[in-house]
């Protein structure tokens, strides 16, 4: 139990434990919607359309405009991707590939003026969980707040769309904006992550979580249970993981990328547990 | 007892500008059952998602429960086809009857206990109350399609849509739905079915509308369903036997 704990004696690695189970938790809670309405891809999308808000946050303002650079192309991005899911003239998947590829390369090529290109762009990507500060953490609750409030508010709504779209329409809901909504909270997600973990191992977080309480269990309940525990036990192994491998084992491992490690080999027991499962009934 | 619930007055329709179905003329009465027959593409969906206000209205006028179609949507429940839906959805057969009840829960706010009866009565209205705790895919279609009856039950409607409900239905979940549809019309509703089945038209609808992308007729089921008027609306795909009978290829 030593060995789980000793890890977070230190101010930074306890922020750095805050920041991943509250980032976890909120993604895990979304993950939910995004394995029941099929988003993966949508989502990876928007992992890549917030990335040159990143940088533009930051050439204009230096870290502190990441967060803002970021949200303004998340709520433009989410109102896209939305508008182009629902009327485009090309398949869906086409059209979304190109918007991903376009604004990721935007990103590159602005990130590419920048002298110290490698790192910053390392950093953008992979995040830096380990350097998170306390007004990140605020900003992260901020955000995950906002995002729970959505859900909170339109939650039955959603799920009735995911279930049933035609039926949905037939009452009366306005499906364009439920789907706004729900790719808003993936954006705003994405948002929330980029300091600590960037804008492309965020995706994880926001596909892992939910997949893995779908194998386990039929029940939205019991789903949403399962993501969310799942998400918070990667944060906190990922952590310990990264730590104690660069200490004691002088083996430099990135924090963002190990937790998702994790997370992806929590979902391999998961499906090791639901395929044990279905050969005993 | 007998007011008009559903009027189609001259009514065309058009998916921007294609039009769909022309000059649809008819009304539906409260208690009444009308079957909407025709053949694949002849308009009938178009006809029941109009109802709801999702269609535009080119020429003519649809007006539902004394108003715009769109006003009255709050009352009128709609019945989809079983299988647009996805069986591995992680949904309880409460889950969905209480979908039902959304409109009137309002944001924000979970259904209460007086809403859980309601959903709980229809899902007894069809017959399946004994199932609510199981998933909603592992029903068979038919008692799918009887719960998706039961959540336009709990909506308490005055006008009901039904897309093909005795599609790929069993005989027991067809006695249960035709049973639960009769009480609906016993309280006062309306009931509009779309079917190709013309033997279900017969026995479950006073009224049948003919299309084929036009009107080809409206009224009660016995002046409707003849062999002359059957070919109007099937074209090459309907087959004359003997006398009355008719055997339509979808």
């Amino acid at each position: 139990m030593r060995y789980l704990i000793e890890p977070f004696g230190s101010p930074f690695m306890q922020r750095a434990l805050a920041e991943a189970l509250l980032l976890g938790a909120v993604a895990a809670v979304v993950s939910v919607f995004v394995v029941l309405r099929r988003l993966a891809f949508v989502s990876d999308v928007l992992t890549h359309t917030v990335f040159p808000g990143v940088v533009i946050g930051f050439v204009v303002a230096g870290t502190g405009g990441i967060v803002w650079g970021a949200l303004v192309f998340a709520v433009l991005s989410a109102v896209l991707i939305t508008v182009l899911a629902a009327r485009s003239r090309v398949t869906e998947d086409a059209s979304m590939a190109i918007v991903l590829t376009g604004f990721f390369a935007v990103g590159v090529v602005l990130v590419s003026r920048q002298t110290s290109f490698t790192s910053d762009l390392t950093a953008f990507l992979f995040g830096r969980i380990l350097t998170v500060d306390r007004q990140q953490l605020v900003m992260t609750a901020v955000l995950g707040a906002a995002v729970l409030l959505l859900l909170g508010l339109l939650g039955k709504e959603l799920l009735f769309r995911a279930f049933d779209p035609a039926g949905a329409e037939a009452r009366g809901y306005r499906v364009l904006v439920l789907d706004l909504v729900l790719n808003l909270a993936v954006a705003l997600v994405v948002v929330a992550a980029v300091r600590a973990v960037g804008t492309v191992l965020v995706i994880a977080l926001l596909v892992v979580p939910g997949a893995a309480g779908r194998l386990l269990s039929d029940r939205l309940a019991g789903i949403a249970l399962v993501a969310v525990g799942t998400a918070l036990l990667a944060g906190w192994l990922g952590l310990v993981a990264s730590w104690q491998a660069s200490v004691n084992h002088e083996l430099r491992l990135a924090s963002g990328a190990t937790v998702v490690l994790v997370l992806v080999l929590l979902y391999g027991a998961a499906a090791g547990i639901a395929a044990l499962r279905k050969v005993r009934t | 007892m007998s007011e008009p619930l559903l009027v189609f007055d001259h009514a065309s329709l058009a998916y921007g500008r294609t039009t769909a179905v022309e000059d649809v003329h008819g009304a539906v009465l409260s208690g009444q059952s009308v079957a909407l027959i025709g053949p694949n593409g002849a308009g009938k969906s178009t006809l029941l998602r109009s109802v709801l206000g999702l269609v535009d209205v080119v020429a003519g006028r649809i007006e539902v429960l004394g108003t715009t179609p769109v006003r009255a949507r709050r009352e009128v429940a709609y019945v989809p086809q079983v299988d647009t839906l996805d069986a591995q959805f992680p949904v309880s057969v409460r889950q969905v009857v209480l979908m039902g009840r959304y409109r009137d829960v309002g944001w924000l706010r979970r259904p209460s206990p007086r809403d859980r009866a309601i959903a709980d009565e229809a899902l007894d209205a069809v017959g399946l109350a004994a199932r609510r705790e199981d998933r909603f895919g592992m029903l068979s279609g038919g008692q799918q399609q009887r719960v998706l009856l039961a959540r336009a039950i709990a909506q308490q409607p005055r006008l009901l849509l039904l897309d093909e409900p005795f599609n790929g239905v069993d005989a027991v979940s067809q006695q249960a739905l035709l049973a639960a549809l009769r009480r609906l019309r016993d309280g006062g509703a309306a009931v509009v079915v779309s079917t190709h089945d013309l033997a279900l038209a017969h026995l479950a609808c006073d009224e049948v509308c003919l299309l084929n992308k036009h009107q080809v007729a409206f009224g009660p089921t016995d002046e409707t369903l003849t062999p002359h008027l059957l070919r109007a609306a099937y074209g090459g795909q309907a087959l004359e036997l003997a006398g009355d009978n008719v055997i339509v290829a979808r």
